[in-house]
């Protein structure tokens, strides 16, 4: 019934759904990137243009020799992995059970999420950090990568629940009855099966915990420790003052390695593993 | 089999992250440590701080003091929290209008037996009210900013208006007239004033004071009761009178932070914009080539010249172990020479008498010597000591005066927000 | 308490460590209390220990300071929130935000997940870009949108004066124009996030399922409802329940946006409980808002969670 004439109109009108899309989206950071290279005569302008008139890097030289950018955002990075690896790798299993095992657990797990999440994390923090100096995690990359692996939690626990209830449970049954252990089934037709859906969820923890500042604001005292996020609004004075072309600049360069990650596991997402699987 | 990877890695990640927390901790050698945690933020005054604290170092080896950087944005909630879970800094650096929690709930030290005579002698005593809390002397007031009006200087001359000095100001009234003269010449779409008012109270009633404004009366008992007299009126009339009726400021700047104005007053959209003294900084840095300006005083009433203002301050933490030395570095850091550096770095003005007579915050250039000039008729800022007044000001004052500016109100809801509404706040912290 | 019975139980029943070869009935029934281990123990120590401290506060007139002893005082936070207009407006903007925000971003999001998963070229490009507000500090983000909806020197008024549509819109300060101004930066800020999660659910679609339904003849608004739908639906519950408890409990990036204003037009909930907290040190008062705002989410929800639960028989 599809023509090839309707078919290139559709496929036109799909590329062009996905430029507007796409300019929605990164309209935004383009000026972010436009701001970071322009002098601060023209952040002054009244008369804005997209490509800076008289483009420079001083912003970026100035924002590397006010802040310690390189350390915070070595710090962040290993924030940021550690708590999604660690996020996805306590909460896969326990999502596995919430979702094959209907009941209580799957009830319970579910009204904490929603607790957790909805009551005001301004409230939660004292308590927390009371809890945290009791075991000397304070002002330590390990106590705050803790706080992020909970407080990816519910998300996870949410998302990897989704992605295995959307897998046919018979396909473990018809392995389990071909004889395969326990363990093996999950590693071998179930573990393989969730991989686009942990590594989305993994993506999650990682720019969650990428992103947080206030937690990182509360619980880390000495520079040496502090984040991306806490030493970029180092550049912001008194009363909504800011430092914009330093702090665009550093923004941008905050900004990028999470696209990149994404950029580069976004195939592992989307790879269709699972169509090869099923039919094996 | 892809799960092997992931849990390899992840051990990996866990043994590294765990190396870098051992690896920060521990510095085992003798001798006293302050932090020291400073909100500068510009790079003159955050090099202003860090040689200050390198040569206090290097002078006192027994006594290190550590240099933490804090910002503007995030001190309030960053020190709340450090302070209810007993790991505040030694030495805090924060703005006098944001003390008076921390003070009354007992997280700062007294400075009254700790402080040098010299340094209580030279910062005078209108400054020193303004961290004064209940008995308690609560933090060193050390720079200051008075409010005034930056003026694009050839829109200024062009128009043939009186050019206003510290020494003879523009009357309120003056000031309506010159704002709606300016306008005529400019044009289209242009106004004679722009007014930046995203905290419209704070200006309303630092402001305020000029034409004897003072909201806050303070009754025998020593409860705090809002009045709104004349003098009150005479500040926001005139700013509602500037965009309702004579159009000579934009509503548009309504809900602006000061530097937001400033591209519109670079292209000459603005005549005259009413600044903190510091923002000066900003416009040196981004004027277009060739742009002048003028820095002007604030238009004076019945009460003079004078204005509110909450000074920067250096306060020293109840808990902290070392409260002498902190004093010391204090005392160290707010040297006349050294607080004429910070001053400078931070485009603004001492509060230390010596400080202030320094050459260099009395010339022309910038500025400079009109500030100067203020320094005098620098009041704390009313309610600042007030318990209740933060919640007054966002949950009744903040909307009440936005509406009001905006023309969505008029002045007699103004008042009924302010008093009915703003007692009621006031009495539940007064019970 | 339910969570810590249920956990006990299940323990009880696992018997074994995990690897013991299956027996014929369902495979979950081994273990579950080894899997559920290792999250059951941060969840219980930095979650839900520090949520029932906040609970209790909330029967307290705690405040901060130590200057004075805390006592009990029993419902009168909440009697006294019964009373405070500011709150309930706060929480009916928070309502209209959360509406507001959720659902044009759970719509667009679908539809540039379902984009996104046709075989366009340059898809790899379009992903990677399609997460840009994700990558973002919400300090960042609301900066910049400050500089976008400036109303001298931003982008879009400028666009709109090129354009012939007149400019000089204070967007964020204007009464009428800063709550729809806020949600749409909400919107943009969310957008990646749901787009993912809706993406790596559509993986999850059994393919000849759609190419069977393609052969059929089934147009694409059947496939999509047949087959794709079906797929991804606890995926998109999940999602957009989520969605619109973080959205109703959203705080940073209104906070740098209008902080609250103009007005009070855009203090969210959030922003109100924060205030009361770090502004005016009232932590038990705060700690009641925080309570009403669990209970009236938790019915809110409710409907939503039900018909999730259903779907699951």
């Amino acid at each position: 019934m599809s023509g090839p004439r309707t078919r290139g109109a559709v496929r036109a009108g799909q590329y062009l759904a996905l430029l507007a899309y796409l300019a929605f989206l990164a309209l935004p950071f383009l000026w972010l990137i436009s701001t970071a290279f322009k002098p601060a005569p023209e952040l002054g302008s009244l008369h804005p243009t997209w490509i800076p008139e008289d483009p420079t890097v001083a912003n970026f030289r100035q924002a590397f020799a006010e802040q310690p950018l390189l350390r915070a955002a070595a710090n962040s990075l290993a924030a940021a992995l550690a708590a999604a690896v660690t996020a996805v790798v306590v909460a896969t299993p326990m999502a596995y059970v919430t979702a094959r095992r209907r009941g209580r657990l799957s009830a319970a797990t579910t009204g904490w999420v929603v607790v957790s999440q909805a009551f005001p994390f301004v409230l939660v923090i004292i308590p927390l950090f009371l809890v945290l100096k009791n075991l000397q995690l304070i002002n330590t990359l390990t106590g705050l990568v803790l706080v992020y692996v909970v407080w990816s939690l519910p998300f996870a626990l949410w998302m990897l629940t989704g992605y295995v209830r959307a897998l046919p449970a018979e396909l473990e049954e018809a392995a389990a009855v071909d004889g395969a252990g326990r363990l093996r089934t999950l590693l071998s037709v179930t573990a393989p099966l969730l991989a686009p859906g942990i590594v989305a969820t993994a993506l999650f923890a990682f720019i969650t915990a990428w992103n947080e500042f206030f937690f990182a604001l509360v619980l880390l005292k000495t520079p040496e420790k502090q984040t991306l996020p806490v030493v970029l609004t180092h550049f912001l004075g008194a009363e909504g003052v800011a430092d914009l072309g330093p702090l665009a600049a550093a923004a941008f360069l905050a900004t990028l390695p999470s696209l990149v990650v994404f950029a580069l596991i976004q195939r592992r997402i989307t790879g269709g593993m699972l169509s090869g699987a099923v039919k094996s | 089999m892809r799960a092997r990877p992931a849990v390899v890695l992840a051990v990996v990640l866990a043994l590294l992250v765990a190396g870098c927390a051992g690896g920060g901790g521990g510095g085992g050698e003798g001798g006293t440590v302050l932090r020291f945690q400073s909100l500068a933020w510009q790079k003159e005054s955050v090099d202003a701080n860090k040689e200050l604290v390198a040569e206090w170092n290097a002078a006192h080896p027994g006594i290190r003091v550590e240099y933490v950087q804090g910002s503007w944005d995030s001190v309030h909630d960053q020190l709340l929290t450090s302070f209810e879970g007993g790991e505040a800094p030694d030495i805090i650096h924060d703005a006098s209008d944001d003390l008076a929690d921390f003070a009354y709930g007992g997280y700062l030290a007294d400075l009254r037996p700790l402080l040098s005579g010299r340094l209580r002698a030279d910062i005078p005593e209108a400054s020193w009210r303004t961290t004064t809390f209940g008995e308690g002397v609560y933090g060193v007031p050390f720079l200051q900013e008075p409010r005034v009006i930056i003026a694009n200087r050839k829109i200024l001359e062009s128009s043939g208006v009186r050019v206003p000095t510290p020494a003879r100001p523009w009357t309120w009234p003056e000031f309506r007239q010159v704002a709606k003269e300016l306008t005529a010449t400019m044009g289209e779409g242009r106004y004679g004033v722009a007014w930046p008012l995203r905290e419209p109270v704070s200006v309303s009633l630092n402001l305020g004071l000029s034409a004897g404004g003072r909201l806050f009366h303070r009754g025998g008992d020593g409860r705090v009761e809002v009045r709104f007299g004349d003098g009150d009126a005479t500040v926001p009339a005139t700013v509602n009178a500037q965009v309702n009726t004579d159009r000579s400021a934009p509503r548009t700047t309504l809900g602006m932070g000061g530097s937001d104005t400033l591209p519109g007053f670079f292209g000459g959209m603005y005549a005259m914009v009413p600044l903190g003294f510091s923002y000066r900084q900003q416009i040196v840095r981004q004027a277009p080539e060739g742009f002048e300006w003028v820095v002007l005083p604030a238009p004076a009433g019945d009460g003079g010249l004078a204005q509110g203002v909450s000074p920067q301050t250096l306060s020293i933490a109840e808990d902290s172990p070392h409260k002498e030395e902190a004093a010391r570095f204090i005392d160290f850091l707010l040297q006349p020479d050294n607080m004429v550096r910070l001053a400078r770095g931070d485009w603004m003005l001492p509060t230390g008498t010596e400080a202030l007579k320094d050459p260099s915050l009395r010339t022309t250039e910038h500025g400079w010597a009109t500030g100067a000039a203020l320094a005098a008729s620098l009041r704390p800022a009313p309610a600042q000591s007030v318990r209740g007044y933060p919640e007054w000001k966002d949950k009744v004052a903040t909307p009440a005066y936005q509406e009001y500016y905006s023309g969505a109100i008029d002045a007699a809801e103004l008042e009924k927000r302010l008093v009915e509404d703003g007692n009621l706040v006031l009495a539940r912290y007064q019970r | 308490m339910t969570l810590l019975t249920t956990a006990r139980r299940s323990g009880e029943n696992a018997g074994g460590p995990a690897h013991r070869p299956a027996h014929r009935h369902r495979p979950t029934d081994h273990g579950a209390w080894f899997l559920v281990l290792p999250a059951l123990i941060p969840i219980l120590l930095l979650s839900v220990g520090p949520l029932l401290y906040g609970v209790v506060l909330a029967f307290t007139d705690a405040q901060s300071g130590r200057t004075r002893a805390t006592q009990w005082v029993g419902t009168l936070n909440f009697r006294d929130l019964l009373h405070d207009t500011l709150f309930w407006e706060s929480f009916r903007i928070g309502l209209v935000w959360a509406v507001g925000v959720t659902v044009p971003q759970f719509l667009l999001a679908l539809g540039l997940a379902l984009l996104l998963d046709q075989g366009l070229r340059l898809r790899w490009l379009a992903r990677a870009l399609a997460i840009i507000p994700w990558a973002m500090p919400e300090v960042v983000v609301g900066i910049m949108w400050r500089l976008v909806y400036h109303p001298d020197a931003g982008i879009l008024n400028e666009t709109l004066r090129d354009l012939g549509l007149g400019g000089g819109r204070d967007w964020l300060s204007g009464l009428a124009t800063a709550l729809p101004a806020v949600v749409l930066v909400g919107v943009w800020a969310g957008m990646p996030q749901t787009t993912v999660a809706l993406l790596a659910g559509l993986q999850n679609t059994p393919r000849e399922l759609h190419e069977a339904a393609a052969l059929d003849g089934a147009g694409a608004w059947r496939r999509f409802r047949t087959v794709t739908w079906p797929a991804l639906r606890p995926v998109a519950l999940a999602i957009t329940a989520l969605n619109f408890i973080w959205n109703i409990n959203a705080f940073a990036l209104v906070y740098v946006l209008t902080g609250g204003g103009p007005g009070g037009r855009t203090r969210l909930p959030m922003l109100f409980a924060y205030e009361e907290a770090f502004r005016y040190g009232q932590f038990g008062y705060a700690a009641a808002m925080g309570c009403v705002l669990v209970a009236v989410i938790s019915v809110l929800l409710a409907v939503h969670l039900a018909s999730r639960l259903r779907g699951d028989e």
